[in-house]
């Protein structure tokens, strides 16, 4: 078990050990930066309509070394809104990613060591949350609450803790009843420090799995919610272009503008997808030979 | 010659190898031994030794990072090792079948066990699939299970009675070889004795060929008319079954019989053999049996035996010419702790 | 019978869930913030009929009452009037349903089709440039938004190629005698393509992903080199054990897969202009038509959940060491 605690000091290394989680810690690393200085890298405002010296808007001009991904109908800069969007999936994937592995980890564990009746509770209404179909939930909820980057989250994290609760729960299961924890009840341990000193770092690689699962899955809905117009009105993510774009029209001729978006969102998620793997190889040693 | 006519299998300088990460591991090397009509062979070694390998080889079921790496393989006149997938095939559990190690999962769980007879039977026959599932009810009733239970899941099944269900399916097409790969070892001791018992009364009606592998040195001495003993890969002592175990004349051999309690009810202790089995990856020079053996000598450790004929076979040890009186040491039990001591000053 | 009872059992279940969901549309609307009348009435209407339609709803009783109100008027099929069409909103939906149950019972077919038969392919290719590439594919194909896809293949197939249609259901200004009619048209079927392909590529991967993994653990099994040594010929190895037995996970993942594919509807529905129930409730949310939005909110749930009653009864159907009770 001393091992588990190790491997999680070396996030790190799991990540670099392992070739799936080291692509994926490379692409999250590079948008991360980008995020990070968006407002010094961006050369335009992403929202502001770009004129040319005759005072005409520059519509969807093809890339140029003005405007490096060319500009939108309304003749705004592609390639700054594709920055500071690179900011907004981070906010909301990293922010909806603790607060849905926070909530699902500690109603697993919950769940799994007190079992009984309160499991069985927790259980049935994990059950009843798969049954709720996630996209239309969310999109009823942001429209009903107002749009906004809090709202998109807390829709997200309403449902998606259904995941992460479920397997750590059954992970839980399989702990509690190992020497370990019988010796550490055996000293009079309480229940709490049985829970979170024991039994939650040996959980904490399953945790992990669904940190990066849940990112990417949140930076998924948020582009989503966004394409079909539930996006943050003030905010230009990278579902908010790929809106403008189909409902402008104008998809079929600016592929510099439909491009970009859908690259990005596929590679951040993918970076999510394979992060998962490497923490997934921890938790699980049994997948590692594959 | 008499001796050539009714030789079944004979297995020539086989070499099996294993492709691994960390190189080649040569599993089966340099075995010999044929199998002659209506006898059973035992094949006795630890765990690891190559039993199960050789035994693939010879029906070609090696893992996809296994392979023949020499050696010839003759059924009755034909050449297994240069066989196709589809002559194979036909060999396959129509002339040779299997009682496999594990019962428990030799199952396909989706599939009744009264169809998994019939798929062998009609694999091979040419019968309706009534006919077929008339065979398997025979067969149950021969190995002692309801014919009802045909219809029955794998998973409804225990341990034994899967594994007399396997039984029943290696004699469904009356093969000339059945090669039964450690039958009990997955069994509780009492079902143990149980499945010996089945399988010493269905080989008196049964006038095929059998290939026993067990590491039970008992077992072989009921039932087998020849063994083959390995060690690390290697055959160390090749023979009929009595006369090796009366009289060994390989000190493996000895130390096996050692550490089994006496066929002929004689009391004395039991003595293991110390040490553990050699790295096949990278093969011990000389004999590979030199480490745990109590009487190598210098040379053992850097010229491999040579095959010497015995009585009814051949053995490969050195120090053959001593085997009389090696034998009488080998009884002892200080002999073997020499080893011990041995090991913990290297 | 037994199997019949757990059938009911699961029916049962999935009744208990759509109530729970119904429960939860009922006080979402009612708890947030904001006149919760204006959602239920349309504004546009002159005081009196408002009044009217306040009293029918019973939306002038306290909270408990209206619930209960509420419920039985849906058990009744009263789901209240769409304030678009000024129809019952079951009405409108009820069209729709049908429109999007076609469109996912088609992509939901191939999906498993590509899942079971590409991973096991993959995992058949172990180690070869084909599972190599495949998977790199399989991988873009699960992590790209699923409406940028179709957005790109509206691109390549319909705009660039000209070879189908640009999106709806239908030429416009056709009429069909019949649903049959409907739904077995060439113009139908071509229309169908997109979104179809669009779907089951996204459903595909996920399930595609388990089945190879599942087939590689499967074909280290000791039943199939028994099956091996029986000389079965390996096509028949390959299909009627390896891939029967890999099918198990692959079934589990794919009742998820189907709720969220379900779920998506919304997404490839608006992207190709599909008069579905997913389209249906991004424009009733768009115009704050909340009747309309709810209907549609619970019809998605109700195929959602009669997907995954199909998956376990399937997954009891073709693991017998399930036992059903």
């Amino acid at each position: 078990m001393e091992d588990a605690k190790q491997s999680l000091n070396n996030l790190f290394k799991i990540l670099t050990r392992n070739k799936a989680g080291f692509i994926g810690l490379i692409i999250f690393t590079v948008f991360l930066i980008i995020a990070i200085f968006a407002s010094f890298i961006a050369p335009y405002d992403p929202m502001a309509m770009n004129f040319d010296d005759n005072g005409a808007i520059k519509r969807l001009q093809p890339p140029s070394s003005s405007h490096l991904l060319g500009t939108t109908w309304m003749g705004r800069d592609v390639f700054s809104q594709m920055i500071m969007g690179s900011r907004i999936a981070m906010v909301v994937g990293i922010l909806s990613a603790i607060c849905v592995v926070f909530i699902g980890t500690n109603i697993g564990l919950i769940a799994g060591y007190y079992g009984g009746k309160v499991d069985n509770v927790i259980m049935r209404l994990v059950d009843i949350i798969y049954g709720i179909p996630f996209l239309p939930f969310a999109l009823i909820l942001v429209a009903v609450l107002g749009p906004g980057i809090k709202n998109i989250i807390l829709a997200i994290v309403l449902i998606t803790w259904r995941n992460s609760s479920r397997v750590i729960r059954s992970q839980v299961l399989t702990l509690k009843n190992r020497t370990f924890i019988e010796a550490a009840r055996l000293t009079g341990a309480s229940d709490f420090r049985i829970l979170y000193k024991h039994i939650a770092p040996n959980v904490l690689p399953l945790s992990l799995v669904y940190v990066a699962l849940s990112m990417a899955s949140a930076i998924m809905t948020e582009a989503s919610l966004s394409f079909l117009g539930f996006g943050d009105p003030t905010l230009s993510s990278w579902g908010k272009i790929l809106y403008s774009c189909y409902s402008s029209q104008a998809m079929f001729k600016a592929w510099w503008w439909m491009l970009p978006p859908g690259i990005a969102i596929t590679l951040l998620v993918l970076s999510g997808f394979l992060m998962s793997k490497a923490f997934e190889e921890v938790a699980n040693p049994k997948l590692r030979e594959r | 010659m008499d001796m050539y006519n009714d030789l079944l299998l004979n297995i020539e300088n086989l070499d099996v190898c294993y492709k691994i990460s960390d190189g080649i591991v040569k599993a089966v090397k340099d075995v010999s031994f044929y199998l002659r009509k209506g006898e059973v062979l035992g094949l006795v070694g630890e765990s690891g030794c190559g039993k199960t390998t050789l035994i693939k080889a010879i029906l070609k079921l090696l893992p996809s990072n296994g392979y023949i790496a020499n050696g010839e393989i003759y059924f009755k006149d034909r050449e297994i090792t240069k066989m196709d997938n589809e002559q194979l095939r036909r060999i396959r559990w129509n002339e040779i079948s299997m009682i496999t190690q594990s019962a428990m999962n030799a199952l396909d769980p989706v599939y009744k066990v009264g169809d998994q007879i019939v798929e062998a039977i009609l694999t091979h026959k040419a019968v309706s699939k009534k006919e077929a599932y008339s065979r398997a009810m025979e067969l149950f009733n021969l190995v002692g299970l309801e014919k009802g239970r045909l219809n029955d899941f794998p998973h409804q099944f225990s341990g034994g009675m899967k594994q007399r269900a396997i039984i029943a399916m290696a004699l469904a097409l009356n093969p000339e070889i059945i090669i039964a790969d450690e039958p009990t070892t997955a069994l509780d001791v009492v079902v143990q004795a149980q499945i010996l018992e089945r399988i010493n009364t269905l080989l008196a009606g049964y006038d095929g060929s059998m290939i026993m592998v067990t590491h039970d040195i008992s077992v072989i001495a009921q039932t087998c008319h020849r063994i083959v003993v390995m060690y690390g890969g290697r055959v160390m002592e090749f023979g009929n079954a009595i006369e090796v175990l009366k009289e060994p004349n390989h000190p493996y051999s000895m130390g096996l019989k050692n550490a089994f309690p006496s066929i002929t009810g004689e009391k004395r202790n039991l003595i293991s053999i110390p040490g553990t089995p050699p790295n096949l990856l990278k093969p011990p020079k000389g004999c590979r049996f030199n480490e745990r053996c109590p009487f190598a000598l210098e040379k053992c450790f850097h010229e491999e035996p040579m095959l010497q004929g015995t009585k009814g076979g051949y053995v490969a040890c050195h120090r053959f010419y001593e085997a009389e009186d090696l034998r009488a040491e080998a009884g002892k039990e200080e002999t073997w702790m020499k080893i011990r001591k041995r090991r913990v000053m290297v | 019978m037994r199997s019949m009872k757990y059938i009911l059992k699961r029916i049962l279940q999935m009744i208990l869930t759509l109530f729970i969901l119904v429960t939860i549309l009922f006080f979402l609307f009612r708890v947030v913030p904001g006149d919760p009348v204006s959602m239920y009435i349309d504004s546009g209407l002159d005081k009196e009929s408002q009044e009217l339609l306040l009293k029918q709803y019973g939306l002038d009783k306290p909270l408990l009452e209206q619930y209960i109100i509420y419920i039985k008027s849906m058990l009744r099929g009263d789901f209240g009037n769409s304030f678009q069409y000024g129809k019952p909103a079951i009405t409108v939906i009820g069209e729709r349903f049908w429109n999007t149950l076609v469109l996912m019972i088609t992509s939901l077919a191939i999906s498993l089709c590509i899942g079971v038969f590409g991973g096991a392919l993959l995992a058949w290719k172990r180690g070869t440039k084909i599972d190599t590439v495949g998977t790199i594919l399989v991988l873009a194909v699960r992590c790209a938004p699923v409406f940028w896809t179709g957005m790109l293949f509206l691109s390549i197939f319909a705009f660039k190629l000209k070879l189908l249609p640009l999106g709806g259901m239908n030429t416009p200004g056709t009429n069909f005698v019949s649903l049959y009619d409907k739904f077995f048209s060439a113009d139908f079927l071509k229309h169908l393509i997109l979104p179809a392909l669009t779907a089951s590529l996204y459903s595909a991967a996920t399930p595609l992903l388990v089945m190879r993994s599942s087939m590689l653990e499967v074909v280290k099994e000791d039943f199939i080199e028994l099956v091996r040594a029986k000389g079965v010929k390996e096509k028949k190895i390959l299909y009627k054990h390896a891939m029967r037995n890999a099918l198990l996970p692959v079934i589990t993942v794919f009742a998820v897969q189907a709720g969220f594919a379900i779920g998506g509807s919304v997404l490839i529905e608006t992207v190709f202009r599909w008069p579905g129930m997913g389209r249906e409730i991004v424009l009733a949310v768009s115009a704050r038509d909340y009747p309309l939005a709810q209907t549609a909110f619970f019809l998605i749930g109700t195929m959602t959940a009669l997907f995954n009653l199909i998956a376990d009864v399937l997954y009891a159907y073709l693991d017998p060491r399930v036992v059903i009770n």
